[in-house]
């Protein structure tokens, strides 16, 4: 592919990235903002966690984008595996919520005192950078509307390296619409405050096992 | 600005018959100014509706002026519009559709009533796409009223001006909870409400984040659609399929659970102390209100009474040592009310803690009760001109 075309498909990217982030946010709001209550307080502890959530959500893009270029648009549009990927990643989300809301917090968040008992809802706190890596994958290689519409155009393009070149762009236009998650940093965090923000995470994440559990059915059922 | 404790000022146990006449008077001319216009309709049904619920509302404030106590009264009147509201609500739509099940050809043609409940909702999908993720019409139309945009409005106004009182005072909801509460003549569920209750009351936020965060992902209002107690007495998804089985199942049991059961049990308004998230969103309200109850600690002697009287868990033991109440509470008056030393007062912000407290309480009950008479009463009179319809020897 000609440079010309290159910076013709990353503007393309983009400007979609952009142009969809406020569906990417709200779709993915869902899992980042519970997660994000439970983190440490302080701007530079966010940064680096969401940084790790955005880099692994990238790579998640990149596989997605491999994966739809080799497929082919078949894919994005009309596979019957795409509900298959959608229900168990909506599974997968749920053990990695309900994992975090139940190993977190971090030692910071811990206070003592009166309301201690409001953080003792799992195993030991240990800080993990794990549950970054894995919710930002699995919100990557989630499947939502505008990441279909990118999957689509993909599968139209001539190489591999376009094709993770697109995504890339992709990615960086919606990227910046998570930037203002970043000013939860600023919330002074409480004991009462973690418990509300596991507790959610709790919640969404038997959402998720549930809508990942009949997305599996119904695909098993009506094929 | 912080607040210093002041001398005691002993709180008024009855006013006088004249003096209680006077505090009244503008509550009196308020309620013949809201209920005037269904005078000037035709049908007696509705004069003698209009005219009775201005009567109960001006005897009930009036009550709260000559006895100095607010709790009590204030629950007969919430109690009454609880229990009625849907007698009202039931009746006309029945009327309207023939049924209480809204079709979802219906729903989408934008028949159904705005419901305060869904505001938390509606916000970021609105701020994010500047779509209305909520099935109703912005403005009234002949077979929707309550439409989207006086429904927001009036929920605002109110809420600047009482803040969480709205709970206490307008939610036709709470109502009921409170009559069922009220049944039991003591908690059977002493111990449940002891251990759980601190933890518990929390839930309602992460409740809130839940639905919020979902509501926008899904674009739709997953309260209303999954987890409203309150779709069971007035409008519910017609069962048609597997999925609106399993919704009006869960509307079921949450409305059994936290609005019949629980109250019953404890003696709390479980469902907003637990589980109901506009409440929590409500709760932002109390930062920027001007009234607020707070405790004198000078007189305070620690006997929990307050806290054991309070019918939303608003109060915890650090609170109380701190003279305030948490952010929860809905200004229902029943700390004030317990109190045997006088040490909960009515405070309004900015002002010395316990000058004048019934100064406090009367500027906030003159809005908070025009509020109740506007909205609920309006509401009460029409369930009651609905009531009278159904007499049997018309």
């Amino acid at each position: 592919m000609a440079a010309v075309s290159f910076s013709a498909c990353a503007g393309e990217a983009l400007l979609l990235g952009l142009a969809t982030g406020p569906v990417c946010l709200a779709s993915c709001g869902a899992v980042v903002l519970p997660w994000m209550l439970v983190q440490p307080q302080g701007l530079r502890a966010h940064g680096r966690q969401l940084l790790l959530f955005l880099a692994a959500r990238l790579a998640g893009y990149l596989v997605f984008a491999a994966a739809v270029w080799w497929l082919g648009s078949t894919m994005a549009r009309a596979w019957g595996g795409r509900s298959w990927i959608l229900g168990v990643t909506e599974l997968l989300l749920c053990v990695a919520l309900l994992a975090y809301a139940a190993g977190w917090p971090h030692a910071r968040c811990l206070v003592a005192g009166n309301a201690k008992e409001l953080v003792q809802l799992g195993a030991a706190p240990k800080p993990r950078r794990m549950g970054a890596v894995a919710l930002g994958f699995l919100t990557g290689i989630n499947l939502c509307p505008p990441f279909l519409v990118a999957g689509v155009r993909v599968a139209q393009l001539g190489s591999l390296g376009a094709a993770l070149l697109f995504f890339t762009c992709f990615f960086a236009g919606t990227a910046i619409w998570f930037a203002p998650f970043l000013s939860l940093g600023l919330v002074r965090r409480t004991p009462e405050f973690i418990f509300v923000g596991r507790l959610a995470a709790i919640l969404l994440a038997c959402w998720y096992g549930l809508s990942g559990v009949f997305t599996l059915v119904e695909r098993t059922v009506y094929g | 600005m912080a607040s210093v404790t002041a001398p005691a000022v002993q709180k008024p146990a009855f006013r006088s018959v004249g003096r209680s006449l006077l505090l009244t008077l503008p509550m009196a001319l308020w309620a013949m100014v809201m209920f005037t216009p269904a005078l000037r309709q035709p049908g007696r049904d509705g004069h003698i509706g209009a005219a009775a619920v201005a009567v109960f509302m001006t005897v009930l404030f009036y009550m709260m002026m000559r006895t100095g106590t607010t709790y009590r009264w204030r629950r007969i009147f919430f109690v009454a519009l609880g229990f009625l509201f849907p007698v009202g609500f039931i009746a006309s739509l029945i009327a309207v559709r023939g049924t209480m099940s809204i079709p979802i050809e219906r729903m989408i043609s934008g028949d159904t009533p705005y419901c305060f409940m869904v505001t938390p909702m509606v916000i970021v999908p609105a701020a994010l796409f500047r779509t209305l993720i909520f099935p109703g019409s912005i403005l009234p139309t002949p077979s929707n009223p309550h439409s989207i945009a006086a429904m927001i409005g009036l929920w605002l106004a109110v809420s600047l001006v009482v803040g969480k009182a709205w709970c206490s005072y307008g939610c036709f909801f709470g109502g009921i909870e409170e009559g069922f509460a009220a049944v039991a003549k003591r908690a059977r569920l002493r111990r449940f409400v002891l251990h759980w209750g601190s933890r518990l009351r929390l839930t309602p936020w992460a409740i809130l984040i839940f639905i919020v965060v979902l509501s926008a992902a899904l674009m739709e209002p997953v309260y209303c659609a999954w987890l409203c107690p309150f779709k069971t007495i007035t409008e519910y998804p017609a069962v048609r399929d597997v999925e609106t089985a399993i919704q009006m199942a869960i509307f079921i049991m949450l409305f059994a659970g936290l609005v019949v059961a629980l109250p019953f049990l404890t003696k709390k308004r479980t469902q907003c102390a637990f589980f109901c998230p506009f409440g929590a969103f409500q709760s932002l309200f109390n930062k920027i209100n001007l009234f607020e109850i707070r405790f004198d600690r000078e007189k305070c002697v620690d006997c929990t009474l307050c806290q054991t009287e309070c019918p939303t868990i608003a109060l915890s033991k650090e609170s109380i040592r701190e003279g305030k109440t948490l952010l929860n509470c809905m200004k229902c008056g029943a700390c004030v009310d317990a109190c045997k030393k006088d040490a909960a007062v009515w405070h309004i912000k900015g002002t010395r803690v316990g000058v004048k407290p019934e100064r406090a309480r009367l500027l906030f009950l003159y809005g908070g009760w025009a509020m109740a008479t506007m909205f609920g009463g309006s509401i009460l009179a029409n369930s009651v001109t609905t009531m009278l319809g159904f007499l049997p020897w018309k």
